[in-house]
């Protein structure tokens, strides 16, 4: 633990405004060196606000931050780094096509033959090695960034601030791409730069996160301060009372036993080489079963293969009638119409269509009966965006407003909302929480078993073990493409699926 | 980016609100300000002029919006109204009835558009800016080539009448297109071939991801710019008495302005029938009353100019004002 010394930096009053409507409200706290510091707080708490202040992107309407106890005026980003202030944000901001050097190096290349600025590449890979060092990653400087994961990414993002010369670091949710064994890595990296006084900024959703690393956390709830405690001294119940204002009722805790019903989405030996090999599964009505695994173990790959959205070389996937009557999907139109729905990982890069109304991406998979003759029904497709909206209870101003303007939570619960229909018999999920607050979360818990007590099929694939646990029948564990193991709810926990998951014994 | 989920209700209603308005609020204070300037501008004769003089740019624009609410463009349009008005010419000259001649016409220039299209979601390539440049240069040697580079001219005299004239006291092109607008408004608004190309325009995987069948779509909106190309090229042909193989050169960036103008996304997604005929009006207004003030034509290429930046520089700044207001 870090000894809290003289704060680095101070936090005064802080408050911020967008239109008159007050995203920051005399928020005050400080950071001291070599102090990690987790900011909690469901979404639209001001979080992005406050950070977005704290690294120069956002000049705040009052208020005052002091940096080694002097005054600093922010509104800069460049100003900000040359303090030592660097943001790490949840997408890695790197560019792609360049290799881990020159993204290590952008904007500071070192260059030799002064004014012809000729990238000296010895001296630029001798720099990013250090950084790369700095937070234990092995990669080779010379490799392209896209060709990385994203862990990879987020390593390469966090040795840019570091060769920047930072000496508070912000980081925005860096965990939510990254796996167990992914997490646990980076939190290592974190404590080793900790222990050299860097400060560290850590926004996340995750308690046990906020537990494994923390020294003491700030909780934000509509742009004020609610509380800063030393990790140690709070509990779980604490920070989430804190955080939601509101006592979460143990939703998660109790699971009424569903007897399951036959089987509906037969899935046998799907291939798709150098990504799935052979994976077989199966999911019975009212049945909700998890697939865990590491990023990268083909989790995403499987439920986009099933669904049809991405081709398989070989093996069948059937969605069975009542009485066992089987229909070969193969196509993604062909999954659709016999019922099956998908979530995909992303929902701003794969799921919405940010341009349009909430009831227009609701209804962009056009549902029986809101088309004829190649007209739309609008009438019907409102009906259905209705039903949705009030069915998974999602907050907007109307119907017509932009999907855009709904909060992460809602957003996701338009993309469910698409195949909650009548119609629907499997529904397969990609991390459906990821980058949503605890109550949202909480909610589309509850609304998956819902829908599996409707009798629906749901395959949901999470990094979060603990969300598996709570809410899945049966967990399918994949590694490397393959499925490895299966276990029943009732044996089912934590350590036994890492140790699938990772192959150990 | 959470906080967006805090903006206030009224931001979002205002830039609704002005992406419908704002482009027919130009029009009318450009309309105020040259029947200020000229006495000539408001009078009966000089507006139905304008619409006559509009019509053709305003039939390309329409099926450049198809093309850019799926966040693609179509360069070709100008060289298809150039290789199409060749072939009509020639089927004319060939003794074809007019009216089968018309329609093979806009079949052609479809055809071509398919052509576009097939570049885009068969061939795979990159961007249609480099399938559709590639068009552009194909069509327009085709159309010099079948010509022999010089006009075919002779077109049957009940052709001319009917489409270059009136049609009780309306010039007929203001009817044709007019009526082309109102079936692209209800294409765009009312069927689901419409909204799946907003919906690609918006998020092409999100598109996919929910069956909508993307390639089909594409090849259907480049067809449908191509057949609009077709239709410009009788209107066109009509007024020039003759099949000219260099007509419509430049035409496509006309059409993008107005689309432009029109309050449409280059990123696609967003755009309008009304908003984009209200473009080419003003561009069409814009001409007119430049020429009835007697400024030069150089000076009226950089007032153009002009406009379309000052178009969508507004709608850079509402964007912005919306987003942090």
């Amino acid at each position: 633990m870090a000894t809290l010394t003289a704060p680095l930096l101070e936090v005064q009053g802080i408050t911020k405004r967008f239109g008159g409507q007050p995203a920051l409200q005399d928020v005050t706290m400080g950071l001291a060196t070599g102090e990690v510091h987790a900011v909690a707080g469901e979404n639209g708490a001001g979080k992005s606000t406050l950070m977005a202040i704290l690294s120069g992107a956002l000049r705040p309407d009052a208020g005052a931050l002091l940096w080694e106890g002097r005054p600093v005026a922010f509104g800069d980003v460049r100003a900000a780094q040359a303090l030592g202030i660097s943001m790490v944000h949840q997408e890695p901001q790197l560019v792609a096509s360049l290799s881990v050097a020159e993204n290590v190096g952008l904007g500071r290349l070192p260059s030799r033959l002064g004014p012809l600025r000729v990238v000296d590449r010895g001296r630029l890979r001798g720099q990013a090695l250090q950084a790369l060092r700095l937070v234990r990653a092995e990669l080779s400087p010379e490799r392209r960034v896209d060709t990385l994961g994203v862990a990879e990414r987020q390593l390469v993002a966090i040795a840019r601030a570091l060769h920047v010369g930072a000496r508070l670091i912000i980081l925005d949710e860096p965990t939510s791409s990254l796996s167990a064994a992914e997490t646990e890595s980076l939190f290592a990296t974190l404590g080793a730069l900790r222990q050299r006084g860097t400060a560290i900024v850590y926004i996340s959703h995750r308690l046990e996160e906020l537990r494994a690393l923390a020294d003491r956390v700030t909780v934000l709830r509509d742009g004020r301060v609610v509380t800063t405690v030393p990790v140690a001294e709070t509990s779980n119940d604490a920070l989430i009372l804190a955080m939601s204002g509101r006592e979460l009722a143990a939703v998660d805790a109790a699971r009424d036993e569903r007897p399951a019903g036959d089987v509906v989405l037969e899935v046998r030996g799907l291939t798709r080489r150098g990504r799935l090999h052979e994976v077989s599964l199966e999911v019975r009505a009212g049945e909700i079963v998890g697939l865990a695994g590491l990023v990268g173990a083909g989790r995403s790959r499987a439920l986009r293969t099933v669904f049809g959205a991405d081709r398989a070389d070989r093996g069948e996937v059937r969605v069975l009638g009542a009485g066992g009557s089987g229909r070969r999907v193969g196509t993604l139109r062909e999954a659709i119409a016999a019922g099956v729905g998908l979530v995909p990982e992303d929902r701003r890069a794969l799921g919405l269509v940010m341009t349009a109304s909430v009831a227009e991406n609701i209804g962009l998979v056009t549902p029986p009966g809101t088309r004829r003759l190649g007209l739309l029904r609008r009438r019907a497709l409102r009906e259905v965006a209705r039903r949705a909206v009030e069915a998974l209870r999602i907050k907007t101003r109307g119907l017509d407003a932009p999907v855009r303007t709904l909060s992460g939570g809602n957003q996701q619960k338009c993309v469910l909302g698409r195949w909650v229909g009548p119609e629907s018999r499997v529904l397969l999920l990609d991390e459906p929480t990821r980058g949503v607050d605890v109550s949202a979360k909480a909610e589309i818990h509850r609304h998956l078993r819902e829908l599996a007590g409707r009798g629906l099929a749901i395959l949901v694939s999470s990094s979060e073990l603990p969300e598996l646990l709570a809410l899945c029948d049966r967990i399918v564990v994949m590694r490397q493409g393959r499925v490895v193991g299966e276990l029943p709810r009732a044996r089912a926990s934590a350590p036994e699926l890492v140790r699938l998951a990772t192959g150990t014994r | 980016m959470s906080e967006a989920a805090t903006l206030p209700a009224p931001a979002v209603a205002r830039a609704t609100w002005w992406q419908r308005v704002g482009p027919l609020l130009g029009l009318a204070l450009l309309c105020v300000v040259l029947a200020v300037a000229s006495p000539h501008f408001l009078t009966v004769d000089n507006l139905l002029n304008v619409l006559r003089q509009s019509a053709i740019n305003a039939i390309l624009a329409l099926g450049q919006l198809v093309v850019i609410v799926t966040a693609g463009i179509d360069l070709s349009i100008g060289s298809i109204v150039g290789l199409t008005i060749v072939l009509l010419a020639m089927m004319m000259r060939g003794g074809m009835a007019s009216a089968l001649a018309c329609v093979l016409t806009v079949a052609a220039g479809a055809a071509v558009g398919l052509g576009n299209g097939l570049l885009l979601t068969r061939l795979k390539l990159p961007h249609p800016f480099i399938s559709t440049l590639g068009t552009m240069n194909v069509a327009r040697g085709a159309a010099l080539l079948l010509a022999a580079g010089v006009p075919i001219s002779g077109l049957p005299s009940g052709f001319r009448e009917t489409v270059a004239g009136s049609a009780f006291g309306i010039p007929s092109p203001v009817v044709v297109a007019g009526a082309l607008y109102l079936v692209g408004h209800l294409f765009l608004t009312r069927t689901v071939w419409g909204r799946d190309l907003y919906a690609i325009g918006g998020n092409r995987e999100a598109a996919r991801l929910c069956g909508i069948p993307v390639d089909r779509r594409l090849n259907l909106a480049y067809a449908l710019s191509g057949g609009a190309a077709g239709l410009a090229a009788v209107v066109l042909a009509a007024r020039m008495n003759s099949g000219f193989p260099l007509a419509g050169t430049g035409a496509e960036l006309d059409a993008i302005a107005a689309v432009i103008v029109g309050g449409a996304s280059f990123f696609g997604g967003v755009g309008t029938a009304g908003g984009t005929l209200i473009g080419a009006l003003i561009i069409g207004f814009l001409r007119n009353g430049l020429n009835l003030l007697d400024v030069s034509a150089y000076w009226q290429m950089i007032v153009i100019g002009a406009v379309i930046v000052a178009a969508v520089c507004i709608d850079v700044l509402r964007q912005r004002v919306g987003r942090e207001a």
